[in-house]
């Protein structure tokens, strides 16, 4: 994984954080004050300061509806090296998930966190598993240290949508 | 407008007959169930609400999460009270029903009654109610009833656990003559969380906390509303006539800081007049003219006040403070002002009449035995216009060839 990471972020991937429907974004277990918006929000998200948080125990479970159906190639977990993520599932288009129903599903993908990655290296993903996201749960099982709070910086997706690339196909076409 | 599913777990375990709320424990509970649901489905129009019932052959749950009132409500009758409740398998199913309920945009929150002992040790409360928090649940406990065997204690840990930005609640409810929804009316539970609730529940507890104001004095308004009126009157007084006797006590220390050199600064009239005698003077001419003007504030506090009244200052701030006490007597004091007001521009209206030459004279010259012509006479018209001299001059002699 480490070698595809070292050129993670091209091939014209965007950020897909433009693409939440912010309306629906939830996250279960957050802290009230460090809530899911410092580390997946633009701008809140770049200042290390501002964290996520989890609040009863060491689990997170964030869910991220988007406006558009996406492909998704590479995820970036920013966290401290002690209280970081460690284990990450990913699972796409599974609706409303809780904490007790989390095993009941295979993940689509599944990523153990290094250190490197918690500073910000990108891990690529299972590019086929995520050709068709409309909505993607992230489960953060524990963290580095085994501690009860997790903490982390921050949350980017990178990936390409499905119908941006389809229009703009279509307007060349009309073009000619 | 909070957007919420919330399910009620009712206990209808064998406790619920005992007599010690009115009517009894199941019929207060089932009042405050009906209030709640109420409250909760008018604040939002979105709002869920469900039940089931902790206690007989188990968890039941009677409504899933529906914003149909009558639905609602219609479930609570016929219900059968036996068997123990069972608070953990209740608050676990609760939880269960509000994951699937249908907008998954609502909030969750579980309301509990817990009116009869609780058999759990106090660490498994703990872990549901950290269960329930990880899952953003909020959790809100009535506790009534029975208080033995740490139930209260129980309880509370249960509401830490579960505590997520003061979101969830606890009230415990004694037994009393007050109903069990009436206490609820005005705790959070009802009234939501700090937004003041729906103005239904606002309402309800407006209603509810004048209801109970009223008999304040040992006396129901509305059974006896002359010696209702009496009492409150003779609380006034007395609360007026404290207040007075500190202001006053207030005011003799602060004169004596200030000595003697208080000006009077409310009337024109006494500025002028009291201007050349010395400050003490000026203040009881003050203090007269304030006699002349409030005759009938004197009058009408006369009927009310006692033999305090005798100093000025005391009476002064009699005045004042019964103002501030009775409508009736602010007019009578704002009239009065009014008419020493008109009094200080007549003054001045005179004075400007004197002003004016030919008027003067011509009274002077309708006064029997009297010559305007008469140098004296000119004399002393020429003292009283000080500013227009050169006019009284021009004037004079016209005044003579007329003659």
């Amino acid at each position: 994984m480490s070698a595809e990471s070292a050129n993670a972020i091209q091939r014209n991937q965007v950020d897909l954080s433009d693409f939440i429907d912010w309306s629906g974004v939830e996250c279960l277990n957050q802290s009230a004050t460090h809530s899911l918006a410092n580390a997946l929000k633009q701008g809140y998200r770049e200042d290390d300061g501002l964290l996520l948080e989890s609040d009863a125990d060491e689990q997170l479970l964030i869910y991220i509806p988007f406006t558009q159906v996406v492909k998704l190639y590479a995820l970036v977990v920013k966290g401290p090296e002690e209280e970081g993520p460690k284990t990450v599932k990913l699972f796409s288009n599974r609706e409303h998930m809780g904490f007790s129903n989390v095993n009941d599903f295979p993940p689509s993908d599944t990523a153990i966190l290094s250190e490197d990655n918690l500073k910000g290296m990108p891990i690529v993903l299972k590019y086929v598993k995520f050709q068709n996201v409309r909505s993607l749960t992230i489960f953060i099982e524990d963290n580095q240290s085994g501690s009860d709070i997790t903490k982390v910086q921050k949350i980017a997706l990178h990936g390409t949508t499905v119908e941006t690339t389809d229009m703009k196909g279509l307007k060349k076409v009309e073009d000619h | 407008m909070v957007l919420e599913a919330t399910m009620i777990c009712i206990d209808n375990s064998e406790w619920m007959r005992n007599g010690d709320y009115s009517p009894n424990r199941f019929q207060a509970q089932a009042d405050a169930v009906n209030l709640i649901c109420g409250a909760k489905t008018q604040s939002n129009p979105e709002n869920t609400v469900g039940v089931l019932t902790m206690a007989g052959k188990g968890v039941r749950v009677l409504v899933t999460p529906t914003s149909d009132l009558g639905k609602i409500l219609a479930c609570m009758h016929g219900l059968e009270i036996g068997g123990e409740m069972n608070l953990a398998a209740g608050i676990q199913v609760a939880q269960l029903a509000l994951k699937h309920r249908q907008n998954k945009k609502q909030q969750q929150r579980i309301i509990v009654f817990a009116g009869s002992p609780i058999k759990h040790d106090k660490k498994l409360l703990e872990m549901i109610g950290r269960k329930l928090k990880k899952n953003s649940v909020a959790l809100d406990i009535v506790n009534f009833g029975d208080e033995d065997e740490g139930k209260p204690e129980k309880l509370e840990a249960l509401l830490a656990a579960v505590n997520n930005n003061d979101t969830s609640h606890i009230v415990h409810v004694p037994p009393g003559p007050n109903a069990l929804s009436d206490v609820l009316i005005s705790t959070p539970i009802f009234t939501g969380d700090g937004e003041g609730g729906s103005g239904f529940a606002a309402a309800a507890a407006a209603a509810a906390a004048g209801g109970v104001s009223g008999f304040d004095l040992g006396v129901d308004p509305n059974l006896d509303p002359e010696l209702a009126l009496a009492l409150r009157v003779s609380m006034e007084e007395e609360r007026a006539r404290q207040e007075a006797a500190a202001k006053k006590a207030a005011e003799e220390a602060a004169k004596q800081d200030k000595g003697g050199e208080q000006q009077p600064s409310s009337q024109d009239a006494t500025m002028t007049e009291g201007a050349s005698g010395s400050a003490s003077e000026a203040d009881n001419k003050k203090d007269d003219i304030m006699d002349d003007e409030n005759a009938l504030l004197q009058q009408a506090l006369a009927m009310s006040m006692d033999d305090t009244t005798s100093g000025h200052d005391m009476r002064d701030t009699d005045m004042s403070e019964a103002t501030a006490d009775d409508p009736d007597l602010a007019l009578a004091l704002q009239l009065s002002v009014q008419d020493s007001d008109k009094d200080s521009s007549g003054q001045t209206d005179m004075s400007k009449l004197l002003a004016d030459q030919s008027f003067v004279s011509s009274i002077i010259a309708s006064l029997p035995g009297v010559d305007p012509n008469d140098p004296s006479v000119k004399d002393l018209l020429a003292s009283m216009q000080n500013q227009s001299q050169k006019k009284d001059e021009d004037k004079g002699p016209n005044e003579e060839e007329k003659q």
